[in-house]
């Protein structure tokens, strides 16, 4: 058995390089890897597998779709421009009290759905031309709205690789929220301040004039409401939890994005937003759903077992001080499709040494988004390069990236070597 | 029940959002994988799975 999926193993990984050489998308090199892993396993294309692993990320998939719709709703009725130009207009003296905004504006929109890619559509076009009236360069605002998209995509409450991986080793997706927030907040404003710290006061007429203008009737009540129904009606489950039926994020967030949709000052076409967020999101849905198949046929090989048990057999020591490089290459390979393999034999290893699996996941969780700079698929590396619209070489971003990267790298290892003690954190 | 009910018409939404998306696209590679990523939403929809 161990041999077959040793060649299974092999035949996968042959079989995505050859794809990709012929630069078709990860998404695509994935799921013919996993046909071909199915293949030489004898399962032949095994249907029930497919879509088994087709399904295995849905329920997260949907969570995606309408997180991602209420944020481009709130982005298509003026609502992130009318905040961004307020906040300028109102501290555009105060650098720090600026940095600590931006910071929030560019965490919010990942953290309510997973994904920085989200972030960088939403709010790194605005918050880029904030930094460049700051007087920092474009390599430099790239790379920091880069790192923050990818913390804000590991923050609470929606953390994809979190929640893959607590998904993969049976682990309910609770106790998370802090052990995730603090340090994806610590570590963007570090590096907000360590990137912008020759930063000067906006030159607010110039910034005003370049960012798109608010609809004259947008208001504070209409940009919050919609987040005021969202948290009500999560504060509501937790308060009646026996009164009111279990609702779900895709729900709420179909809710706040309907009210945001009816708030809206300007007419919008509901239909249209819709489509467009699908259009947006289909590589990364396409990753979830190839990753499901692939994990599936990985699990029906025994190829996925093959590398659990590689993982688990490693001295322990080498797999502390190889976790910030291994996680950024994986998820610069697969995507989220690192956390269901490789992070599951992970947090099993390390719950069973008697660390706590919740605070040391979330330890990975913020060291694996820094893959997304990485080759073959640089995903949000390069929109955010295009978003800033910086010019030359994609190294200049990398480079910026370097300090903050390796702050981030310790930070999330340190988590994951003193999560005992952190535990704490988890209020369970 | 109207939980459930919500939640199949988000599917079913979606679904349409997808297939709507299919028809419009121009790349093989974009078609090939709206056809993968429509296949969990028809199953549930049908509720075949």
């Amino acid at each position: 058995m161990a041999a077959t999926a040793q060649i299974v193993l092999i035949v996968m990984v042959i079989t995505y390089i050859t794809i990709r050489l012929f630069k078709i998308s990860t998404e695509l090199a994935l799921f013919i890897a996993a046909l071909a892993g199915a293949v030489a396993g004898g399962a032949g294309i095994p249907a029930r597998h497919i879509v088994e692993g087709a399904f295995t990320y849905l329920d997260i998939i949907l969570i995606f779709i309408t997180a991602t719709l209420f944020m481009n709703i709130l982005k298509e009725s003026g609502g992130v421009a009318f905040v961004v130009r307020g906040l300028l207009a109102r501290f555009h003296r105060h650098k720090a009290i600026l940095f600590v905004l931006i910071t929030f504006l560019l965490l919010i929109p990942g953290a309510l759905t997973g994904a920085g890619s989200v972030t960088v559509l939403i709010t790194g076009g605005m918050i880029a031309t904030v930094l460049h009236y700051m007087g920092i360069p474009k390599a430099k605002a790239a790379a920091i709205i880069f790192i923050l998209a990818g913390l804000s995509a590991a923050a609470p409450p929606v953390s994809l690789w979190a929640m893959l991986t607590a998904a993969g080793v049976n682990m309910p997706y609770v106790g998370f929220f802090l052990p995730l927030l603090i340090p994806c907040v610590v570590l963007s404003l570090l590096t907000i301040f360590i990137l912008g710290w020759k930063a000067k006061a906006v030159n607010l007429e110039k910034a005003l004039e370049e960012l798109p203008l608010a609809p004259a009737r947008m208001n504070w009540q209409r940009v919050l409401l919609p987040f005021s129904v969202f948290f009500l009606l999560v504060a509501a489950g937790r308060i009646w939890p026996h009164s009111l039926p279990i609702i779900g994020l895709p729900l709420l967030f179909v809710a706040a994005g309907l009210s945001s949709f009816l708030l809206s000052p300007i007419k919008l076409d509901f239909f249209k937003i819709s489509r467009e967020t699908v259009q947006q999101l289909l590589p990364l849905i396409g990753t979830l759903t190839c990753v499901g198949i692939l994990v599936q046929i990985m699990t029906l090989t025994g190829a996925r077992g093959l590398i659990a048990i590689s993982i688990v057999t490693l001295p322990l020591t080498v797999v502390l001080l190889s976790l910030s490089l291994v996680l950024p290459i994986s998820e610069a390979v697969l995507m989220w499709g690192a956390a269901p393999v490789l992070g599951v034999p992970l947090v099993l290893l390390f719950n069973t040494i008697g660390l706590n699996p919740i605070v040391a996941l979330a330890g990975m969780s913020v060291i694996w988004p820094l893959g997304d700079a990485l080759p073959p698929t640089a995903i949000i590396g390069r929109l955010t390069q295009d978003t800033v619209g910086l010019e030359g070489s994609y190294g200049q971003l990398l480079k910026q990236c370097l300090i903050p990267a390796v702050i981030i790298m310790v930070a999330g290892t340190l988590l994951v070597i003193f999560s005992k003690e952190l535990s704490f954190l988890t209020l369970l | 029940m109207i939980i459930t009910l919500l939640y199949y018409l988000l599917i079913a939404y979606i679904a349409v959002l997808i297939i709507w998306n299919l028809i419009r696209s121009k790349k093989w590679q974009e078609e090939i994988l709206y056809l993968i990523i429509l296949m969990p939403f028809i199953l549930r929809l049908f509720r075949l799975k």
